[in-house]
């Protein structure tokens, strides 16, 4: 960008500006143009939408959506996949808050093994191990007592595999937080008599709180998206997750020539999401910026 | 105070391994043994050396799948930073200074706002979109576009030569936002000071750019740098989604990961490990170089 | 870590051939009407047991449950929901009948067979079939023996081997193995809307100059003469390709292919197909195509946009819902190179198709057996031909039906055929033939590749899959 406005004595040069303005609203268009395509595509039938790509639908046909709702079952599934994701988030955050703390302030025989075998997680491709997880999620489902809990089409092993595979990250961030805060303060905790747990959750965990946040957005919206395991490890069309909903209509498009339901399905993934988003934007953002910094 | 310590440790860390080795570490430790074997992906294995690994030095579409892993990974990253630092410094110093403090450009709340949507979106949604987009006649958004100007509808992802760079486009288009936000972060927390200081130095936003605010982000700029290799490593969810034929046309967008899906759908699961392993090496490769290269100074402020 | 936290890549697709890539096996090329003699290898009693009853000749005891997979593609599901499956629950009432119909059969099901709980009956077919060759070299699959030799439904005299059209055990054979039921009857040809062609005065073509000749008219009348969907229906165009070359070089083109013998692909008549068929793709096709699929190519054609398309008599009904009134499909063969054309323009592309295997794991094998055996009876055939309009490899089970347009256009093609009735395997058999056949016939026919390369890379893929000792290799005799 610019270097030809290198030695302008004044501020903020305005051929760079220009630029600038250009360019912003330039990828603001390219984020929000295929969304709103998708939004007027959902009111079309099949033969706007593969006419011009501008032409406006001659009706708004809300039986699109209707089919959609009914046909797709989206609401099943946006609360399946509700579920699954506080859980997923909740326990990654936990598990994964926990094992950075004691990587990143603790110093022992073998942390630093753990810790890139961990973090090592980050360089796996996914679906090498899929088919022997698939056995392995199976056998759980065969423990007793708590095998009736896990298995295969289990909410609990979903969540259990998410928060495995949501460790690489979680711990590779949090690790490196935690070790930038203050040692001393912990000491005074320490000699005040604190636990190391309460020390944890009563003093560590709270002035993480920004790192938390960040990466607890990161996870949300991680698992959120996650298609394939629960295309893996549930099979039962009653638990399917939101993802796996909008597979299925968009591979029956291929077959039924649904287009326009297709595209309202899509709608109603979207629209929940930004709206989520533009709520709690400050709090996710302020987040990031603060965990980011670390 | 050293009491309980070591059983804090333990008990701090037993769920979180034992998690994951059972669900991440020991299916590619079983993976890896496969990749030594004829596997069906049923329940015989046969021993078969390497026999996998031979077929694959062999394989012209290996060849072809590494080399546009290499392309996406000088691509991605490099416009991915370019383009999110950029918007993050006009986002954040960009607009004129009020009360000494660098604002952004007007807008730029709207524009943080918008830029994150793009990360909200499941890929098969991202797939569904951008096949509107990309739709080789007039019906696709950008061909409709181009036809208002009396341009030819082009095949955006049917001309082997450019539709690699319109499946990297994308990716760069989603991940745009994330680094915008990691980036200004950054940024908002470097001392206004510098900036005015700078400002009354006469500094063009360029100079300050490159003399402030590159050095003190180069921590951020590293870490970032890390994950989009690794992401190109990966790759597999918008080759697979949204190309044509699934790699095509006629390979020319493939990537390893998509090759090991598809050994993997034809039932050969012995070699799509093989695959995999290989695949394996060449992130952890890039990542222990990235590592250790970044290791060094981050400039403290 | 992806760049963003959808961390593990996804698979979502639509990339999703209609009928296409799966489409069963096939008979040995003189199978067809030549009457099968001989293959009688009756009579394999087994452990689960040949009861002799000619009402439950499996024993299937009423209670125990039966999981019936069904792909739902272009036959849907329907069909095993309302007529087979109420026709199980009629004769073990007591028996529980768990329906699933998955859209990708190897997502879903092909893990399950890893893990060793495979359901008892799966209809194995779509884009995403499971691989067959893997199925059987891992002998994952119940052989269908006892089924053949089984009484039928209607008539305990007959064994169900005597109501099916000649060739269709023998198109399920894997590995000298009969492992599935190729169920539906299918036809492929070149399909048109009648209605536009008599209001044009046009004729399908017989002959190449014909051919072109139309074509050239059909495209002064601001149609596109032919196409294809590039993005997920290359299949039928290299079925095309390959019909044509079975038509001028006879039958044997084919079975040389299949049977990977060497320089296969450097014949004559294929490379006299392949240039003829560039051409059109250099003159007559729309750049488009190749990045649109099925669907979207077929709504362009049901618009009077596009005037041929080559595809399975299954075409008709999967586009039922969205014909427009004035469209009738109708379909023509291949055209003739000439007059030294070892095969007539009545020869005819035409197999049993879309699958249906046992696992050999399946929990609860006599009752799948039993639900096959229900799917060949008289009703059980007859009432699918009503509802898809499609044929099927029981005999005579159109009768009474009435066919649509399209479908009655196949029947008669097929009966004008008689013993020019060929077929190929080699993409049904080797998942990487078909990849690059795919790949190259895209290639060929967009214009970035010419003739020779395509032979020649073709060639290279089967003498490398030849060399391939961890792939088993099936035969055509």
């Amino acid at each position: 960008m610019g270097t030809q406005m290198t030695k302008k004595p004044r501020g903020k040069s305005s051929a760079f500006m220009s630029l600038g303005h250009i360019a912003l609203a330039g990828f603001a268009v390219m984020v929000v143009l295929p969304m709103l395509w998708a939004f007027v595509s959902s009111f079309k039938n099949n033969t706007e939408i593969f006419d011009h790509a501008f032409t406006w639908p001659a009706e708004f046909r809300w039986s699109n959506w209707i089919d959609a709702w009914n046909t797709a079952h989206i609401g099943t599934y946006f609360f399946n996949t509700v579920i699954v994701v506080f859980f997923g988030v909740a326990g990654t955050m936990l598990l994964g808050s926990m094992a950075a703390y004691v990587l990143a302030r603790y110093e022992f025989r073998g942390n630093r093994f753990i810790y890139y075998a961990i973090i090592g997680g980050l360089g796996f491709p996914v679906f090498l191990g899929f088919g022997p997880l698939f056995k392995i999620v199976q056998m759980t489902g065969d423990v007793p007592v708590i095998g009736q809990f896990l298995g295969l089409n289990s909410y609990v092993s979903l969540v259990l595999v998410y928060i495995a595979y949501s460790l690489p990250f979680t711990v590779f961030f949090l690790a490196s937080f935690f070790k930038t805060l203050p040692g001393s303060v912990a000491e005074a905790a320490m000699i005040d008599g604190c636990s190391h747990t309460r020390l944890f959750f009563r003093v560590m965990l709270p002035m993480a709180k920004p790192g938390l946040v960040g990466i607890t957005i990161f996870n949300v919206i991680g698992q959120w998206n996650q298609y394939m395991f629960p295309t893996l490890l549930i099979s039962d069309p009653d638990k399917w997750q939101l993802t796996q909903g909008i597979a299925r209509i968009s591979t029956n498009a291929g077959y039924e020539a649904k287009w326009g339901p297709l595209f309202a399905g899509i709608c109603m993934a979207i629209i929940p999401m930004i709206f989520v988003y533009a709520f709690f934007q400050r709090q996710i953002q302020s987040g990031l910026t603060q965990g980011a910094v670390k | 105070m050293r009491h309980g310590r070591n059983p804090f440790i333990v008990g701090f860390l037993a769920a979180p391994v034992v998690l994951y080795v059972f669900f991440v570490i020991l299916p590619y430790v079983e993976a890896f043994y496969y990749s030594f074997t004829n596997w069906r992906g049923f329940q015989k294995a046969e021993w078969v050396g390497l026999d996998n690994y031979k077929k694959m030095l062999d394989d012209d579409t290996f060849w072809k799948a590494v080399s546009h892993n290499g392309i996406i990974l000088l691509l991605l990253p490099l416009a991915a930073l370019v383009i999110a630092l950029f918007f993050a410094f006009l986002l954040n110093v960009g607009g004129k200074a009020k009360a000494g403090v660098s604002q952004g450009v007007r807008g730029s709340k709207f524009y943080r706002l918008v830029f994150f949507f793009p990360q909200l979106l499941a890929v098969p949604i991202v797939a569904v979109l951008f096949q509107s987009v990309y739709r080789p006649d007039k019906s696709g958004v950008l061909n409709g576009i181009l036809g208002w100007f009396g341009i030819e509808p082009v095949g955006w992802l049917i001309e082997p030569k450019i539709a690699l760079l319109m499946l990297i486009a994308v990716m760069v288009w989603q991940a745009i936002g994330f680094y915008v936000v990691l980036f200004s972060a950054g940024m908002s927390s470097i001392p206004a000071e510098i900036y005015e200081a700078a400002e009354l130095d006469g500094s063009s936003p360029a100079t300050t750019f490159r003399r402030i605010t590159l050095p003190l982000l180069w921590g951020n700029i590293q870490t970032a740098w890390v994950y989009l290799g690794v992401a190109a490593f990966d790759a597999f969810a918008i080759v697979d989604v949204l190309s044509n034929n699934q790699g095509g046309p006629d390979f020319s967008t493939t990537v390893l990961s998509e090759e090991i899906y598809k050994a993997t759908s034809a039932g050969k699961y012995g070699y799509a490990t093989t695959l995999g392993v290989a695949l394996f090496f060449l992130t952890a490769t890039f990542a222990v170089i990235a590592f250790t290269s970044t290791k060094r100074e981050s400039v403290e402020y | 870590m992806s760049k963003t936290p959808d961390l593990p890549g996804e698979v979502s697709r639509r990339t999703v051939i209609t009928r296409a890539a799966a489409i069963g096996a096939a008979i040995p090329a003189a199978g067809l009407l030549g009457a099968c003699a001989g293959g009688g290898t009756e009579e394999k009693k087994s452990e689960t047991g040949n009861t002799g009853d000619a009402k439950n000749p499996f024993g299937v005891k009423d209670g125990d449950p039966l999981e019936v997979v069904i792909f739902n593609g272009g036959y849907g599901e329907k069909y095993a929901k309302d007529i087979h499956e109420p026709m199980y629950k009629a004769a073990f009432p007591k028996s529980e009948i768990k329906h699933s119909a998955p859209t990708e059969i190897s997502t879903t099901i092909q893990p399950r067979f890893a893990g060793g709980n495979p359901p008892d009956f799966l209809n194995n077919s779509g884009a995403k079939a499971i691989d067959i060759g893997s199925l059987v070299g891992d002998g994952q699959l119940l052989t269908l023996d006892k089924l053949w030799s089984a009484p039928s439904y209607d008539d305990p005299k007959k064994t169900v081997k005597d109501t099916l059209i000649p060739g269709t055990i023998e198109s399920g054979e894997f590995d000298g193995k009969s492992v599935q039921l190729n169920y539906v009857f299918t036809v492929y040809g070149i399909w048109y809307n009648s209605a536009l062609f008599s209001k044009n005065s046009w004729v399908a073509p017989k002959t190449w100059d014909e051919t072109t000749a139309l074509f050239d008219k059909i495209k002064a009348a601001g149609i596109t003469p032919y196409a294809y969907a590039g993005a997920n229906a290359a299949y039928y165009q290299f079925e095309v390709i390959l019909s044509n070359a079975a038509k001028i070089g006879g039958a044997e083109v084919l079975k040389n292919i299949d049977n990977l013998e060497d320089g296969a692909w450097q014949v004559p008549a294929i490379k006299d197909s392949l240039e003829f068929w560039a051409g059109i793709g250099a003159k007559y096709m729309d750049k488009a195509h190749e990045g649109l699929k099925h669907t979207e190519v077929q709504l362009q054609q049901n618009q009077g946009k596009v005037a041929f398309y080559p595809s399975g008599s299954w075409l008709e009904n999967e586009q039922a819902k969205e014909t427009p009134a004035d469209f009738k499909y109708a379909m023509t063969l291949v055209p003739s190179k000439g007059a030294s054309d070892k095969i007539g323009f009545t020869g005819i592309h035409a197999t049993a198709g879309e699958p249906y295997v046992i696992p050999a794991k399946a929990k609860n094998q006599a009752g799948a057996l039993e639900y096959m055996r229900i799917m060949l009876s008289k009703k059980g055939a007859n009432e699918f031909v009503k509802l898809n309009g499609s044929l099927t490899s029981v005999i005579g089970s159109s009768d009474g039906a009435t066919l649509t347009p399209g479908t009655a256009s196949a029947k008669t093609a097929l009966d004008a055929a008689g013993k020019d009735v060929f077929t190929f395997h080699i993409n049904d058999w080797y998942a990487d033939m078909n990849t690059e056949m795919k790949a190259a016939t895209n290639a060929l026919m967009f214009g970035h590749q010419n003739v020779a390369q395509f032979v020649e890379r073709v060639q290279k893929a089967a003498d490398k899959l030849k060399k391939d000792s961890s792939i088993k290799k099936n035969k055509v005799k």
